[in-house]
């Protein structure tokens, strides 16, 4: 059995609302082995979103612990290393409006300090099948190449975990198909372990490990 | 290059935008506002330098006045020749009298000096006749003084000194002294233009029974700048002398002068102020409207020194483009501005107030460095900060509150 990379422990959640304090997660537990996928599946608000941010350090649980390992480091907490160990694919791809499919994928490399990475990043692009479009601009590129830009992005700073926030909530079925297959494939290759949050029941059970959110707490799907 | 400076960049000029509208619209308010600023202080400064020329060709760039008339003249000359920080030396008397021609008159401030001395203040600004005509029997006047007398170069006029008064009540009868106008001058000075008549030296002494004296001399200076040091240096071991410097003969109109200065760039600074925060609000509602790309840069490991960069840089480069353009501008409106004043002249029907007003050929300025470096520093630092403030707004969100929009 492989390494944990990521682990989650007691996680507690509640944001506050004119109704009073929302409890959103109540008590997640979570293990993340390199290599593997696992999908998250739960009903719209039962806190996916949040339970991703949590486990990839935008925000700080009330109560529980979030632990990353981060290459021969011992574990760290995810906060305190952004942009290390950890790659996001978002729903709305969040690339920069200004900058070119290669510069927005290696701006993730600028950001972490490992230089500007042009050819690395051209070669994220080629594998995700986008090597023609390197120096087109987001404005330029559909639904599903942008998405394919932000794949490539989260990967070139080759992290142990994907964190990816329903990658294929705003692409047509076909195009989500292709970047489903892409995604898993890509990083699989990377050797990378894989979060995906989704409603699809189908994307879901492609993953080697399928959970269901409910009431805040995890439970095999 | 650090990625948030690239990154301020094609946020400011984004590529393929052939009018990024933010940043021309923001670079040419900081531009206007800043030649706004430089243009006022130009030409304050312009009018400021020809009013101290003027002041020290009208009175003297240092005037040496005695307790008492001076008699040993060329031993005070003298005394002075070897000082290096002068450069020449013209003595003077002076005194009121009664000017009158046909049934105008009028109190005349009557100046005794030598003709053929070169650096006789008021020489350069003689509108009528000629100075160098100045002898014994011929007079130079102000032009208020020859308009109340209603005459004009080659007229008479009758003069009485306060000896001639003494001579009246002692009872005898003399007659005035009869001066033939040879010039008229106009310098910009009420107290000159209204009052002044000069005369030779020696009618003076004739015609007030000075005898060889001289009532002060008339100094000019190597460096006129320096005139109050020099003139307390030359002062000590003199208590009976009093050397007075141009800036302490119209002092209170020097401090006018740059009053009006030091207001006028307070209230263009305001204007450039306003300029700042027009920006500063747009570059907030930028920042706002990327709070999703915030949340994603710090996803991505962005400190938040570093977004502060991002934010903060976008407003100095405006400051940086909006002050270099607002110096081209205000070269471009200077080197044109008799033609712009023109304009407005003519449009408003204002004849030329430069040439009718204070005399001026033409639009006075006076290019100081120190004007356009405050200029500069101010303006960066403002739109810097008006940069800064949304920056640190949006770096001290919390990521989760940035990403949940997402």
């Amino acid at each position: 059995m492989s390494e944990i990379v990521l682990q989650a422990k007691g996680l507690k959640k509640s944001f506050k609302s004119p109704a009073g304090s929302l409890a959103v997660l109540r008590s997640v537990d979570l293990e993340v082995r390199a290599g593997e996928s696992l999908s998250i599946r739960g009903s719209s608000g039962s806190g996916k979103t949040t339970l991703l941010q949590l486990l990839g350090g935008l925000d700080i649980p009330d109560a529980g612990e979030v632990r990353l390992q981060l290459g021969s480091r011992s574990f760290v907490a995810p906060h305190r290393c952004l942009g290390q160990g950890v790659g996001f694919v978002f729903q709305n791809y969040q690339l920069m409006a200004e900058l070119n499919a290669w510069e927005n994928v290696a701006l993730a490399a600028e950001i972490a300090g490992r230089g500007k990475s042009e050819k690395e990043a051209q070669e994220l692009l080629t594998l995700v099948g986008l090597g023609h479009r390197i120096h087109h601009m987001p404005a330029q590129l559909s639904g599903g190449e942008s998405q394919r830009v932000a794949i490539a992005r989260a990967l070139i700073n080759q992290p142990a975990v994907i964190l990816a926030d329903e990658p294929t909530g705003n692409l047509d079925e076909t195009t989500g198909q292709e970047i489903m297959k892409l995604l898993l494939e890509v990083v699989a290759q990377q050797q990378a372990a894989l979060v995906l949050v989704t409603h699809s029941k189908e994307f879901a059970e492609r993953t080697q490990r399928r959970l269901l959110l409910s009431g805040g707490v995890l439970s095999p799907a | 290059m650090a990625w948030f400076f690239h990154l301020a960049l094609r946020q400011l000029f984004p590529p393929g935008k052939r009018f990024p509208a933010f940043a021309i619209v923001s670079i040419l308010g900081v531009g206007l506002g800043v030649a706004s600023l430089l243009v006022v202080q130009t030409v304050m400064n312009g009018f400021g330098e020809e009013h101290r020329l003027r002041i020290r060709e009208s009175f003297g760039e240092c005037v040496v006045i005695a307790n008492r008339p001076i008699s040993n003249v060329d031993e005070l000359v003298s005394s002075l020749n070897v000082e290096e920080e002068v450069l020449s030396i013209s003595p003077y008397a002076e005194g009121p009298a009664l000017t009158r021609r046909g049934s105008f008159a009028g109190v005349a401030f009557v100046r005794g000096i030598v003709p053929t001395d070169e650096d006789l203040p008021a020489r350069g600004y003689v509108i009528a006749g000629d100075f160098n005509d100045l002898d014994d029997g011929r007079v130079v006047l102000g032009i208020g003084l020859a308009r109340d007398l209603r005459v004009k170069v080659g007229d008479k006029i009758d003069l009485w000194s306060p000896v001639m008064v003494d001579q009246a009540e002692k009872g005898k009868a003399p007659l005035p002294a009869e001066l033939e106008v040879c010039a008229i001058v106009r310098t910009g000075f009420s107290e000159v233009d209204n009052r002044a008549a000069m005369i030779s030296l020696r009618r003076f002494r004739e015609l007030w029974s000075l005898g060889n004296k001289v009532h002060g001399v008339i100094l000019r200076l190597d460096d006129p700048n320096q005139a109050p040091v020099i003139a307390a240096r030359l002062n000590q071991g003199k208590p009976d002398l009093r050397f007075v410097p141009w800036q302490e003969i119209k002092k209170n109109f020097l401090e006018a002068i740059r009053f009006e200065k030091t207001m006028l760039f307070f209230l263009m600074f305001i204007i450039t102020l306003v300029a700042s925060f027009s920006i500063g609000s747009t570059l907030f509602s930028a920042v706002i409207r990327r709070t999703r790309e915030v949340g994603v840069l710090v996803a991505l490991g962005a400190k938040p020194w570093q977004l502060v960069g991002l934010f903060g840089l976008q407003g100095l480069w405006i400051g940086a483009l909006g002050t270099s353009l607002g110096f081209i501008l205000t070269w471009t409106i200077l080197s044109f501005r008799d033609s712009i004043l023109g304009t407005i002249n003519s449009l408003f029907g204002d004849g030329d107030m430069v040439a009718n007003v204070y005399q001026f050929s033409r639009v006075p300025l006076h290019y100081d460095p120190m004007d356009f470096l405050i200029a500069a520093v101010f303006t960066l630092l403002v739109t810097t900060l008006a940069g800064l403030v949304p920056a640190i707004w949006a770096a001290s969100r919390k990521p989760s509150e940035a990403m949940r929009d997402v």
